[in-house]
């Protein structure tokens, strides 16, 4: 009988269904703790208990530190795209409607999605393995013992932070795309700054504005939440600290995606 | 008012690390916890200050504050020493806005020249000695005047000057506070200077209870295996 048990667990099949049942928990841990630390946050927020000096310095963080990478990512993608569109357009004679098409791709999908590709790339991993390395190095436990607040000290000023900065890094980053499509068509094109951005206000609704904003939001919040859960939660070591900022980094990109088509099937379907 | 340990149980991966452990401290005691590396003793710690959930047995505690100085001192490393040591005072719910910043940079002061490191208020964590940073630890640790402190080899690579200094420091401060103190060490000086209680794991188990004194006397074969420091005798490396 024993010998069967081990005979048993040496086979392949059974090796499957372990790790199969060992993701799923996994997994579950993973979304558990993201929104049992979601909610415990938005508590928080909502009876003002914010740490203020924190909040400052996480908003700064988060706000200049990655303005050079965002800006960049951004401007070159509306580069990419009128580089490619804006001598086509002309000269099928949609000269005046470069601007708009720039535009309305930026404020709709490219400003926000890769603000926050750029984002997590600089924000969501420094997070995770910021708060990673203090829980293995057991500062997380030591302010436990001190009788602070983790919550109040960890969490609310960085998801505070995402929440706040991530619309006005976003709308940074729109303008300056716009106006990077802006010089590719004067040197792609002979149309002018004019005409360009004579349009450009006719791409702007208030609808897409207000999306952008929302979406904006719910980006930065998402990020900053599933980036400081992944690292709170860590174990073990150097190892650990590297697996929760993978982690991190992979569900924040998901749910940034997700995020962003249920805004497309809530206001554009 | 002290702390009480009945048949304690933690158990991980199927193994039982700690297993019916019992023991008390009175208010101005301190027992010092040895046995092997891997024995169990920061686990104990860690559930006396509830950083670690228990399976089984109960644990009393004062109502006051507990402390704790970690085994590797586990400074915050963004913050500087000032503000390490100061953090509970500054953050803490109930001591927040109690103190003005002049009080705070006296308080810093006063603590930082008790652990013997005078005017490193703004150094951060990373410029110290592995030594300094567990002073460090220990100064921040005891800024809320606790009435229950752990501490967890706390003289563990330390010279024998600035383990002599924590020593003093741990026996002075269990006369002023009258705290109730549990100190693990695998040091005999650390033991012998401060407490006056001392219990032994060995595979989970408490093997030995009684004084320093009967500690040194060996009649009990696990101590004697201990302060000779021999490899025969009842204990065995387990890996
Ligand atoms: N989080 C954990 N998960 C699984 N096992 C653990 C965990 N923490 C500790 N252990 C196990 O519990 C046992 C006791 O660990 P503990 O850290 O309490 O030992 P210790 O007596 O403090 O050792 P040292 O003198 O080296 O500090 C060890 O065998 C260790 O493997
Ligand atoms: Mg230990």
């Amino acid at each position: 009988m024993g010998n069967l048990k081990i005979y048993l667990k040496q086979s392949a099949t059974y090796k499957i269904y372990r790790t199969c049942v060992r993701n799923l928990v996994d997994f579950m841990d993973t979304l558990g703790s993201i929104i049992i630390y979601g909610f415990a946050t938005l508590r928080y927020i909502l009876t003002f208990r914010v740490h203020r000096k924190e909040l400052i310095e996480q908003c700064a963080r988060f706000g200049i530190s990655s303005l050079p990478i965002t800006l960049s990512i951004v401007s070159m993608t509306s580069i990419i795209v009128a580089s490619q569109v804006a001598p086509e357009m002309v000269k099928q004679g949609g000269g005046n409607f470069v601007g708009l098409l720039i535009t309305m791709l930026i404020v709709r999908e490219v400003g926000a999605i890769m603000s926050g590709f750029a984002i997590i790339s600089m924000i969501g991993s420094s997070l995770a393995s910021e708060l990673a390395t203090m829980r293995v190095t057991e500062q997380i436990d030591a302010i436990q013992v001190l009788k602070v607040d983790p919550i109040r000290y960890l969490f609310v000023p960085r998801i505070l932070s995402g929440l706040i900065m991530m619309p006005l890094v976003v709308v940074v980053a729109s303008v300056i795309g716009v106006l990077a499509g802006a010089v590719t068509t004067d040197l792609t094109t002979d149309l002018g700054y004019r005409a360009y951005f004579d349009s450009v206000w006719f791409g702007i609704y208030m609808k897409d504005l207000t999306v952008c904003i929302l979406k904006a939001v719910c980006f930065g919040g998402t990020i900053a939440l599933i980036s400081c859960s992944c690292g709170y939660t860590a174990s073990g070591g150097a190892k650990g600290v590297g697996l929760a900022t993978t982690k991190a980094v992979v569900w924040s990109i998901v749910a940034m995606v997700i995020w962003d088509m249920l805004f497309a099937i809530a206001f554009f379907f | 008012m002290s702390i009480e340990v009945k048949n304690l149980v933690k158990i991980y991966d199927d193994k039982r690390v700690i297993d019916n452990v019992s023991f008390n401290v009175e208010n101005g005691e301190t027992l010092a916890i040895v046995g092997f590396s891997g024995s169990g003793k920061s686990t104990i710690l860690k559930m006396i200050c509830g950083l670690t959930e228990k399976d089984g047995g109960e644990i009393i505690t004062s109502k006051g504050d507990i402390a704790m100085v970690f085994q590797y001192s586990a400074l915050f490393d963004s913050l500087n020493v000032a503000d390490n040591i100061s953090f509970a005072l500054r953050e803490r719910k109930e001591l927040r806005n109690k103190y003005s910043e002049k009080e705070l940079r006296e308080i810093v002061s006063k603590k930082l020249e008790l652990v013997g490191l005078k005017g490193i208020e703004y150094k951060f964590p990373s410029e110290l000695s592995g030594g300094m940073q567990k002073r460090v630890s220990f100064a921040r640790a005891i800024v809320t005047e606790p009435n229950t402190i752990l501490y967890d080899e706390p003289t563990a690579g330390l010279d024998p000057i600035s383990s002599t200094l924590i020593e003093d420091y741990i026996v002075r401060l269990k006369e002023e506070t009258n705290a109730a103190s549990i100190v693990v060490t695998h040091q005999m000086s650390t033991i012998t200077r401060t407490a006056n209680k001392v219990i032994m794991l060995y595979g989970g188990r408490i093997v030995f209870n009684g004084t320093p004194e009967e500690m040194l006397r060996q009649d009990n074969p696990y101590t004697k295996q201990f302060v000779t420091a021999s490899l025969d005798g009842p204990m065995k490396m387990i890996a």
